[in-house]
């Protein structure tokens, strides 16, 4: 078992001097895809908390209760992860759908778009197979449920965070005078480059 | 013969999939510090797409249309699959660089768009043009970054322990390029480049 303090160190590791985004480059597809715009940004970064909670549990259990007693789990992680991935998310766009129509709409058209968006795999797979988790934190070679849970929200709000600020200074963009060359993409991936330079200065914060 | 050669090089220059259609970047950045690691992420994009392409298109009439999403990511998880446990054999210092990154090929937005964009509505043929050309698109791009980023960020560029080119013994590596927000900034370098370039070409052909 691990302390409190060393969740809190994972989480705040996780969400900050690790970025999803800034740092490691998962996840880039939706970061420049809806960023443009505020209010789906706030969407966007909504339902990879949700999904990314649940994708990661998921995926924990079936790794440690079905795909390692079996010892199957070398060959088939990849197409079970990502099938487990893509069925959860089904079955929560039904159930909001159902049960929820607000945060339906307020998340609804971004659920189908988390199933192939790599950070959801990244952190789930990272989450429950050895071996893939790299963060120096002594907390061994295997994550357990609470560790898992703590690293997914860590990982998630890290990216709404990162997803926002970036939404944010975008939007400043679109009125600024930019060279006609680097107008849209070119700038914005430099805006990025910049915005990722802030993140690597945190990393001196906790000694990571 | 002719539409095929024009599918090809409509993947290598005219629709690259990074420089143009902005998609599997995640990869791209991550691998890019080393020509060594960018080129064995290459090989097994070129590998998975053109694989993928091939089956989706051979298989196109029996596949339903609801359920066709996970059709595809099954076919292109097995063949991620076949990547990753060949690596692990045979190449285990590039598979331990590239860590994360081969399950991600699953979820890599350029495989599955393609998949969904053109093997499934043409001919085996085409999709063989459409998966070289795009992969091999892909592939040149991301050696590309890999190169200046290695050159830049350490000196010389390394590929098998042997050095290929060094620079001047007195050049005092900035590791800014090495580190994340190099990536960015040199991407959105490197996509106003490929936009000034598109441009020259055109007002040539105007002239002509």
């Amino acid at each position: 078992m691990s302390t409190i303090s060393q969740l809190a160190l994972l989480f705040l590791g996780a969400a900050l001097v690790n970025n999803i985004l800034l740092t490691r480059f998962i996840g880039l597809c939706p970061f420049f895809g809806v960023s443009g715009n505020m209010e789906t940004s706030v969407g966007m970064s909504i339902a990879v908390v949700f999904v990314m909670t649940l994708a990661s549990t998921a995926t924990w259990v079936v790794w440690t209760f079905v795909l390692d007693p079996l010892g199957v789990g070398e060959f088939l992680y990849i197409p079970a992860f990502i099938l487990i991935i893509a069925s959860l998310v089904q079955f929560v766009e039904m159930y909001l759908r159902k049960a929820s129509p607000v945060l339906y709409r307020a998340m609804g058209i971004y659920l189908p778009l988390i199933t192939t968006n790599c950070a959801v795999l990244a952190t789930a797979t990272e989450a429950a197979k050895p071996g893939f988790f790299k963060m120096n934190l002594d907390l061994g070679a295997t994550l357990g449920l609470g560790e898992a849970l703590v690293y997914t929200l860590g990982v998630s709000v890290g990216f709404g965070f990162a997803l926002l600020t970036f939404a944010a200074l975008r939007e400043r963009l679109e009125i600024a005078p930019v060279p006609r060359l680097l107008k849209g993409n070119p700038m914005a991936f430099i805006t990025a480059g910049l915005l990722s330079l802030a993140y690597v200065g945190v990393a001196g914060w906790f000694g990571l | 013969m002719a539409e095929w050669l024009r599918t090809f090089r409509q993947g290598i220059a005219i629709e690259n999939p990074l420089t143009v259609l902005m998609i599997g970047l995640c990869a791209t950045l991550a691998v890019s510090t080393l020509v060594q690691g960018a080129l064995f992420m290459g090989l097994a994009v070129v590998f998975v797409l053109t694989m993928s392409n091939i089956i989706i298109a051979v298989f196109r009439s029996v596949i339903p249309h609801e359920v066709r999403i996970p059709v595809f990511i099954v076919v292109i998880a097995s063949f991620v699959t076949i990547v990753d446990l060949t690596m692990h054999a045979f190449l285990p210092e590039i598979y331990q660089f590239l860590g994360i990154w081969i399950p991600l090929i699953v979820v890599n937005c350029l495989i599955l768009g393609r998949a969904e964009a053109f093997a499934y509505h043409n001919r085996v043929s085409l999709a063989i043009a459409d998966g070289l050309g795009m992969g091999i698109g892909y592939w040149l791009v991301i050696v590309a970054l890999a190169m200046i980023r290695e050159l830049l960020g350490t000196g010389r560029i390394v590929m098998f322990e042997r050095t290929l080119i060094a620079l001047p013994a007195g050049y005092a590596p900035p590791g800014l390029v090495l580190l994340f927000p190099g990536a960015f900034i040199i991407f959105g370098l490197m996509i106003a480049a490929s936009r000034w370039l598109g441009e020259r070409t055109e007002r040539r052909k105007e002239r002509c």
